[in-house]
Formats: C-alpha cells, sequence, structure tokens
C-alpha cells in the first residue's frame, strides 16, 4: 500500500520536472516501468571547474519514499569532489534521514524530510559541487586536494569534466 | 374465497422462497465469504500467470497473493488490476483462505532487472557521449538555432512512450549542447 503511495508520489515529481525544470537539471525514470530508479543529469555551476560539465547520475529510491530518502551516484566516471565516493555516491545531508546523523554535525532542517523533493536534493547537489562541505568527506584524497593544493585539484575536475563530454 | 386464497399464495411464496434462495446464494458467491464452498464456481480459481506475471514485472513489490486476489476478484483484467494500483487504491489483502498455487518464478522485491540491464552493463568509467549513444548526433551539425537551448524541449504529454521520449531528448540535448560548449571553447583558446 505504502509503495503505491511512492509511486504516485514519484509520478507526480516526475511531471513537475518534465514541465518546470529547474535550470541545468534533467531528471526522470529511466523506464516508467520502475518508478523507483532515476536517472539524472547536473550541469556543472558556473564560476567553478565543474562549470561547462554535465553529470549523470542514478538515483534509487526506497519503497517507502518519501518517509525514507534515495540514494544518489554519479555514474560514468564519478566526480572528483570531497563529498563524493570514488565509486560516485553522493553524501550531502539532505540524503540522510532525520533521525541518522552519525558526526553530528547537520541540522535537522537540511536533513531528509517528506517535505524535500528531487529537485532539492539535485539542486542541493549542484551547490555541493560549488562548495564543498570539508567537515565530512567522502573521498579523503580529495578533500585534501581541495584543501591543500587548490589549483591541482581544479584542474583535475576540468580534465575529468572534458573526459566525461568525450573530449 | 377463503378457501382460494392460501392456495393460491402457497405456490407463489414458495416460488419467492426458491428465488430469494438463489439470488442469496450468488450474492454470497460473488461476494468474498468463503463459508460455504467460497470459489466463484464460473471463473475457477485458476488465475493466468502470465497476467500476474504482467503485473509483477510493472509493480514488482506488490505481493503475487494480492495481484491473485485481485485479478480474480475482476474476472481476470490485467487493465483493471493497474487501473486500480495507479490510482492509489491500492489491493486488498485476500482472505487467509485464498491461498494460490503460486507458479512464477520468484515473487522477490528486486525491482525488475528488465529495465536497468542496459545501463548496468555500460560501463562505469564511460563518457556520457558513449553512454547514451550520441556518437552519431554528434557528427551531425546541430541547426541554426540548435546549438544552446537544452530546456527547450521541456514538456509532459499523456502519452508514456511521449514521455519517455521527451526525457530522452532533453537529455540529449542537454550533454550535446554542452559537449559543443566546450569544443568551441577549446577552439576559442587552445592551451
Amino acid at each position: 500500500m505504502a509503495s503505491s503511495v511512492a509511486q504516485k508520489r514519484l509520478f507526480h515529481e516526475y511531471k513537475n520536472l518534465s514541465t518546470n525544470p529547474p535550470e541545468g537539471i534533467t531528471a526522470g525514470p529511466v523506464s516508467e516501468d520502475d518508478m523507483f530508479y532515476w536517472e539524472a543529469l547536473i550541469e556543472g555551476p558556473g564560476g567553478t571547474p565543474f562549470e561547462g560539465g554535465v553529470f549523470a547520475a542514478e538515483l534509487k529510491f526506497p519503497k517507502d519514499y518519501p518517509l525514507s530518502p534515495p540514494t544518489m551516484k554519479f555514474v560514468s566516471g564519478g566526480v572528483w569532489h570531497p563529498n563524493v565516493y570514488p565509486n560516485g555516491t553522493v553524501c550531502i545531508s539532505i540524503l540522510h534521514p532525520p533521525g541518522d546523523d552519525p558526526n553530528h554535525y547537520e541540522h535537522a532542517s537540511e536533513r531528509w524530510s517528506p517535505i524535500q523533493s528531487v529537485e532539492k536534493i539535485l539542486i542541493s547537489v549542484m551547490s555541493m559541487l560549488a562548495e564543498p562541505n570539508d567537515e565530512s568527506p567522502a573521498n579523503v584524497e580529495a578533500a585534501k586536494m581541495w584543501r591543500e593544493r587548490r589549483s591541482e585539484y581544479e584542474q583535475k575536475v576540468r580534465d575529468e569534466v572534458r573526459k566525461g563530454l568525450g573530449l | 374465497m377463503q378457501d382460494d386464497e392460501p392456495s393460491l399464495n402457497i405456490p407463489s411464496l414458495l416460488t419467492l422462497a426458491v428465488v430469494s434462495f438463489f439470488v442469496l446464494r450468488w450474492f454470497l458467491n460473488r461476494d468474498d465469504s468463503p463459508s460455504s464452498g467460497g470459489r466463484p464456481r464460473g471463473r475457477g480459481n485458476a488465475v493466468d500467470p502470465a497476467q500476474v506475471e504482467q503485473i509483477i514485472q510493472m509493480f514488482p513489490q506488490l505481493s503475487v497473493r494480492e495481484i491473485m486476489w485481485d485479478l480474480q476478484r475482476n474476472g481476470g483484467s490485467v487493465a483493471a488490476t493497474t487501473e486500480r494500483i495507479l490510482t492509489g487504491r491500492g489491493l486488498e489483502t485476500p482472505p487467509p483462505s485464498f491461498q494460490p498455487q503460486i507458479t512464477l518464478p520468484s515473487t522477490s522485491t528486486q525491482s525488475t532487472p528488465t529495465s536497468r540491464t542496459p545501463l548496468v552493463s555500460k560501463s562505469d568509467a564511460q563518457d556520457l557521449i558513449s553512454r547514451y549513444n550520441l556518437k552519431g548526433q554528434l557528427a551531425t551539425e546541430p541547426g541554426p538555432d540548435a546549438p544552446t537551448s537544452p530546456a527547450s524541449a521541456s514538456g509532459w504529454s499523456q502519452n508514456k512512450e511521449e514521455r519517455q521520449r521527451l526525457l530522452q531528448k532533453r537529455r540529449d540535448d542537454m550533454i550535446l549542447a554542452a559537449r559543443r560548449k566546450m569544443e568551441q571553447k577549446s577552439q576559442a583558446q587552445p592551451k
């Protein structure tokens, strides 16, 4: 019963994202036969080394969505970023359920709740690309590089962006 | 007169009794009261496994028993069951006495592998152009007004295939626009 709520809600969000897409974001189910598996494209925010890039990510929704948040994972190459695990999984507070805060640095309002949405997640991820959160590095190497050798970090990101576009 | 009335009434009373017996029986059998034999005789209780499979593929999270119960009750209409699920009414929990023989391969809650195989099989390290098979489109020169308007194809359709196509087009346009922009940029300032 709960899963049909999730499906209705996801369909509704899909419709909103299609009729009124936020700047630089495209998202929807890979196939409508499975509303719990989406793919999203995010443009790299301007004025950052990610500028000009497009990043693909998969979103997997739990059956009790929107009570629980989806997981998000960058595919095709991943993203060199302090808050993205080397396998591409995104680590950001909006994707964490409210009751679960092992590090005690996130405010409840930043975390997942049913009033959040796919759109808000993707927008948060976009701003995360622009401003890494140094407090909870998911990719320690990237975080270290970002902190200590910023120009090297930016060059690496730019290279990845070009590679991602097949250049 | 007085002798006549009872002789007229007894047959009609009998008829009424017989008719109401059949009507009641029909109602009892139609509804889900499992008491007296319970099974709808006309339809039999065989649900076409192909139909169940069809619904399971659309809604892998549902239980096979609920699907079979609903199919049996609506006379084996996949459309009616799908409609019921999509409108959010959900499926009824079948009574404990309903024990269909489940012959489906598996009832795992895993989502259908069919829809995602094409993506999983692709290497994770691919660039977006090969991931979405855009090489062909990259070769064709963009139209005079095509280059940088990725949001132009936003839209919604009542038709499922059309929606899928629109989404794919927006995705492809976004990638192609970014790629062309990046190419122009690197031509303008070669490193």
